[in-house]
């Protein structure tokens, strides 16, 4: 029967849906998008509400519960948390810039670092200027107890200035992890002649592991009697009475925990990148003359450098609002912005208004991330 | 002359320096959980060097521990039914998204996607307003944490399962529908078969998210704590840490199991599709 139709109108009924009504398929769509407009557009459409009205209390009510009556819209609380100052410190030199200005330059460096290599001449030279730019005000380096910093930036107001070392944190973590997953996903992807994807799934196991107990366990490392303090005590280097503190509760422990957590997840979405490289492209370039190095620069650096910066975000985006880490291993030195957000809710702090003001500027921050470097996250995650 | 085939892409003791960055980075990879399996059978109440002397009590003491039992029931109630539920919906969702003609698909693929980005502890926050003071005052306790799972499952499990759907030859559904087989006929017959290993592994993806999760259950769980909750205070706490280690041992040595099930479930999945 079908053979009899013309060919024409064959394609024509392919065209159409295959069988499925318009009803059917926005019925099966239906639930899940339900779902998701009661648990999770609904929740913040409240935190915006929050964030934003102006309520009537009597102040004991007020701690006991958020229920006050609403009366009206402010952006008080918003000020409170965006209209500071920010200190742009490089050594020898502090520049004073309101928030805006600052956050301004941001959107355009990150719009310059996406889009840059759409232009013709220099592209790729506005994308790497722009990514370092990005990059420089949130590294740090240690150097002895100290961490060190190229240019950073603080804030008289003290959630901004949470958050500016939030990012540091989660910054250079997400730098350290793709830098130790580089090598490891290189090694897998050319080195490794037999059974790869065993090897590959050796190294993605741990993340899926129990992240709490990972965590621990590196208390168990790092702490003042741990393994390594207590092995280089074993071999005289540290005094018993003086183990190296800075290994536990600080900065630096939350920096190494995060990129320890991070690492073998990333390694996928690099591997996947060299994955794709053609190796008779690199056999060309060496006949034609080109050493190794420069087959890497010229030939696989461009194909793996999406995979890279979306390696690079799948870090950065979920560390920025870290609470669990800091909390447990991070100590006074080591308070991350998630921590203190969640302390207007369920800590002592008690104040759900302003804790909501927190949790959508973090929201609006990672939601800007994520829309302009969609393009990579795509590109590493395989995604729709 | 015979070339070995890496060496275009790394010099002889590139590659030998490689190796050791691989195997020292092996090492740390899984130094934390070998020592907390040493610990866990460690005869000190707490966990620092040096080891003290081998004893199982620690076992004992967690087996018999009525709230480690009550939390574990409770992770694994939460984790078998966000875990089902995020499935389902993820599963309904991927098929019109695979092979119809969705009006406002790349919005409706935005919003189905954007809880992977999204903070836990804003989700966490969001969602205690509206159990407690918001249209849906369920309050708190495991079916909160439930909810909350199931959104932060659903991107994963969709994830998983529309690639898949899309990757299957439309035409073994078209040729269903022309002898005359109805919609859910044709799913039931040629899709679920195929799509099966993708189904499990999206469960247990879901699921091993779930049974680790800590950020939300903590906000929402109220007095109910899920394994996670409770082994997140136990961890604030020195003298109560060391009958946590036994379970959690067990816990990582069975996530370890799923993660590899998951993966093999996918591969089989994967050859068997190839192998049409």
């Amino acid at each position: 029967m079908a053979a009899a139709e013309p060919p024409l109108k064959r394609s024509r009924r392919e065209t159409r849906n295959d069988g499925g009504s318009a009803l059917s398929t926005y019925g099966l769509l239906a639930p899940t998008l339900l779902v998701l407009a009661a648990f999770f557009l609904l929740p913040l459409y409240y935190i915006f509400m929050f964030s934003v009205a102006l309520r009537r209390f009597s102040p004991t009510e007020a701690l006991a519960s958020l229920n006050g009556e609403l009366s009206g819209f402010t952006g008080e609380l918003w000020s409170k948390l965006l209209g500071v100052g920010v200190t742009v410190k490089v050594p020898g030199l502090d520049v004073d810039v309101p928030l805006l200005l600052v956050a301004i330059v941001f959107v355009v460096l990150l719009v310059l670092a996406v889009t840059g290599s759409k232009l013709k001449d220099y592209g790729s030279w506005v994308v790497g200027v722009a990514f370092a730019l990005l990059l420089v005000p949130f590294l740090t380096f240690p150097a002895g107890n100290n961490l060190v910093r190229v240019m950073e930036l603080t804030s008289d107001g003290q959630y901004v200035r949470l958050f500016f070392k939030s990012v540091t944190m989660a910054m250079t973590s997400s730098v350290a992890a793709v830098l130790i997953a580089i090598p490891v996903a290189y090694f897998l992807a050319f080195c490794v002649e037999r059974s790869k994807y065993t090897w590959l799934l050796i190294v993605i196991a741990p993340f899926l592991t129990s992240y709490l107990l990972r965590v621990f366990a590196w208390k168990v490392i790092l702490g003042d009697q741990g393994l390594i303090n207590s092995g280089l005590m074993a071999i005289g280097l540290v005094d018993q009475e003086n183990p190296l503190t800075f290994l536990i509760y600080s900065q630096f422990t939350v920096i190494v925990v995060l990129t320890y957590a991070w690492v073998p997840f990333i390694c996928l979405p690099i591997f996947l990148s060299f994955q794709t490289i053609d190796r008779r492209l690199l056999e060309a370039a060496m006949d034609l003359g080109a050493t190794r190095m420069q087959a890497f620069r010229k030939i696989s650096l461009p194909i793996i450098a999406p995979g890279i910066v979306a390696a690079f975000l799948f870090v950065f985006i979920p560390s920025i609002g870290e609470y669990i880490t800091p909390t447990l291993v991070g100590g006074v030195n080591g308070t991350m912005y998630g921590q203190s957000l969640a302390t207007q809710f369920v800590g002592g702090a008690f104040n759900w208004q302003f804790g909501s003001v927190m949790a959508l500027f973090l929201l609006g921050v990672v939601l800007l991330l994520t829309f302009a470097t969609s393009r990579f996250l795509r590109a590493g995650g395989g995604g729709i | 002359m015979a070339r070995d085939s890496t060496f275009v892409v790394i010099s002889p003791n590139g590659k030998r320096l490689l190796t050791l960055f691989f195997a020292i980075f092996l090492i740390i990879l899984y130094l934390p959980t070998v020592l907390l399996i040493l610990f866990s059978f460690n005869d000190s109440t707490v966990a620092t060097f040096p080891l003290v002397g081998f004893t199982t009590k620690w076992y004992g003491l967690a087996i018999h521990s009525e709230e480690i039992r009550l939390s574990l029931l409770a992770s694994l109630r939460v984790g078998l039914i966000s875990a089902f539920i995020a499935t389902l919906l993820a599963l309904m969702a991927a098929y019109p998204l695979a092979r119809r003609n969705v009006r406002g698909r790349p919005l409706i693929s935005a919003m189905l996607l954007v809880p992977l980005v999204v903070p836990t502890v804003v989700l966490g926050v969001a969602l205690l307003i509206l159990f407690q003071k918001g249209a849906i005052p369920i309050g708190l306790g495991l079916e909160s944490v439930m909810i909350g799972h199931v959104i932060i499952a659903l991107p994963f499990a969709l994830l998983i399962l529309l690639p898949r759907i899309a990757s299957i030859d439309k035409r073994l559904e078209e040729a269903a529908y022309d002898l005359g087989a109805t919609g859910l006929q044709t799913f039931r017959i040629i899709l679920l078969p195929l799509i099966t290993p993708s189904i499990i592994s999206a469960f247990l993806i879901s699921f091993v998210f779930s049974i680790d999760e800590v950020v939300i259950a903590s906000f929402l769980a109220g007095d109910q704590a899920t394994y996670p909750v409770y082994l997140y205070s136990g961890l604030k706490f020195p003298e109560k840490t060391q009958t946590l280690i036994p379970v959690a041992t067990v816990m990582i040595v069975l996530s370890f199991l799923f993660a590899i099930g998951a993966e093999m479930i996918r591969r089989y999945g994967d050859r068997r599709l190839q192998g049409r």
